[in-house]
């Protein structure tokens, strides 16, 4: 059978010019978005037209100023979203944040977690304190969020979302078994909460970071960081900017038959071993 | 380490320039192998829509023309090659066109290939023909495609090769042993592509399409669009954006990866699609 016999699914072939990338009407929720990591894929989503909203997480000024020079970005655009602070691993705290700010700003149809997070530490030397901190602010606060944005999503069948996961998911190095273990966490739950609501037309990806300057991790160290520029392929760290393009098409209308994948962003390192 | 970020900012973010300019593909050459029909029919049109000049090549010239006149209409450029993939004279012949054509080229997607070759064969039946088939039209095809752009792209500086695979590079099928092999083989072949030119400025990445016939029906309800773990098929110009995005300079620090565009189904291959297991812990 031949594409000229069935003229009337032409369409299906061709987006007719419309800008797919395009996320104006959108309202996106992004989390931990108070670090250049944040920053860069919040402001991403403004420029591709979305409302934004974001969450801080400490009883702090410093983390507050930032938000709030984020959300200012933003509006400079001309887009809405504001900033709450909120327990991400307390699920009633979060709903009531979601219910605020949805209530301000409309519904929100893309949760982007980017809160991270790494704990650079011998295994022998950290304590059962230490994993559950890891695994509590880098896959629980996973968990809550997904949950209380889903249940709305499903309602209204559509959704998307995009958690920020390490190259650490499934690799092993030094020092990094505690963040590793939290990362291969986040990216089990990705890929069966994809498949869980793909039905329901939510759709849950995985960005897939390397080593990013301004993000924590063992990068964060002079000499590692010397070493990685010379180690990864592309001969960089990645900057926040990087992960801007990926993200937007994970979360864009067209993107609905890509789930349950992880999408690495990372010069290439993961290609190395 | 905040130091690079820092200096980011102050040339402005992204070098100033909004992730929606970074997603468009103006002033691109993109060259589509099988670029008359389906799939490579689909990510043409969405790179035309994106800014980008197209080069079309296959082995019948009918379906070229015909996305040619559609690429045309969206106030693009496009040049047909009648080329087989598989050919190095023929694909020499078609990289040297495109290159006269519209001066140079920025992105090669090798998209030529097929799945009939020693399908539904066990191991005993397969012909030495069957193997040749198969590795040739998937594999073959891509390595000489690349092998024949590289100079071009090494003088430049700077180049793309986006490398078309399946859910079946991934998992293995049983009697689909050509398909298997060689698009698993085309994983490979972006990965250590990746690996040789990333210091030359040149980028490879690999799309994995599951289940997106170009022939049926996609809204109608059938058997196999219930087998599917996003209980539906994929429709032809999903991949386009995809595509769009792996060719433009928003995925500069992407290289080497193959992203599936499955709605789950390697996620989820373990179940058969639509099982919902319920246990008490």
């Amino acid at each position: 059978m031949t594409n000229e016999r069935r003229p009337e699914w032409r369409v299906k072939f061709d987006l007719e010019g419309k800008n797919p990338f395009d996320l104006t009407g959108r309202h996106a929720l992004v989390t931990g978005a108070t670090g250049p990591l944040g920053r860069a894929l919040a402001t991403a989503l403004a420029e591709a037209g979305a409302d934004v909203s974001v969450t801080t997480t400490n009883d702090d000024g410093a983390e507050e100023v930032q938000a709030n020079s984020i959300l200012n970005e933003c509006w400079s655009l001309g887009r809405k979203g504001s900033a709450k602070r909120v327990d991400l691993t307390d699920p009633a705290a979060v709903n009531a944040a979601v219910e605020a700010l949805e209530g301000a700003h409309g519904p929100i149809d893309i949760l982007v977690n980017a809160s991270h997070g790494a704990n650079i530490k011998p295994v022998i030397e950290s304590s059962l304190a230490e994993w559950e901190h890891e695994l509590s602010r880098n896959a629980m606060t996973v968990f809550v969020t997904c949950q209380a944005l889903a249940s709305r999503m499903l309602q209204r069948g559509y959704g998307r979302i995009v958690n920020v996961v390490s190259v650490l998911h499934d690799r092993g190095i030094p020092n990094g078994a505690l963040f590793g273990a939290s990362q291969g966490a986040v990216l089990g739950f990705t890929k069966a909460a994809g498949v869980e609501w793909v039905r329901g037309g939510v759709t849950v990806n995985a960005l897939g970071l390397g080593f990013y300057d301004g993000i924590p991790g063992p990068q964060s160290d002079e000499a590692t960081h010397a070493v990685l520029e010379r180690y990864i392929p592309l001969r960089r760290l990645g900057k926040p900017e990087d992960l801007q393009g990926a993200l937007v098409y994970l979360v864009c209308n067209e993107a609905s038959f890509t789930d349950a994948e992880i999408f690495m962003v990372d010069g290439a390192i993961a290609v190395h071993a | 380490m905040y130091r690079d970020y820092t200096a980011a900012r102050r040339r402005g973010r992204g070098n100033g320039v909004s992730v929606l300019d970074r997603l468009r593909l103006d002033g691109k050459v993109v060259l589509v192998t099988g670029g008359g029909t389906g799939l490579g029919q689909a990510m043409a049109l969405a790179m035309a829509d994106a800014g980008a000049d197209i080069a079309v090549s296959g082995r019948r010239l009918d379906p070229l023309q015909e996305t040619k006149g559609l690429v045309e209409g969206k106030g693009r450029r496009c040049l047909t090659v009648q080329a087989d993939a598989t050919v190095t004279a023929d694909v020499k012949r078609m990289i040297a066109e495109v290159i006269e054509h519209f001066g140079h080229l920025d992105v090669l997607v090798n998209n030529a290939g097929g799945g009939s070759a020693g399908r539904g064969k066990t191991m005993v039946e397969l012909t030495d023909e069957d193997w040749h088939a198969g590795i040739d039209g998937n594999l073959t095809s891509a390595f000489v495609c690349s092998r024949e752009v590289t100079p071009h792209f090494l003088e430049r500086g700077s180049g793309r090769v986006i490398n078309i695979t399946s859910g079946w590079g991934y998992r293995g099928g049983r009697n689909n042993f050509m398909y298997s092999i060689a698009k698993g083989g085309v994983i490979q072949l972006t990965k250590t592509y990746a690996m040789t030119y990333a210091r030359d400025g040149i980028r490879s990445a690999c799309i994995a399409p599951g289940a997106i016939p170009h022939f049926v029906e996609p809204d109608a309800p059938n058997a196999r669009a219930d087998a599917q773990t996003a209980g539906r098929l994929g429709i032809t110009y999903e991949i386009g954006p995809l595509a769009v995005f792996l060719a433009s300079e928003s995925a500069d620090y992407l290289s080497g990866e193959t992203v599936l565009i499955d709605g789950g189904a390697i996620a989820a291959g373990v179940l058969p699609a639509g099982l919902v297991p319920v246990a008490e812990g």
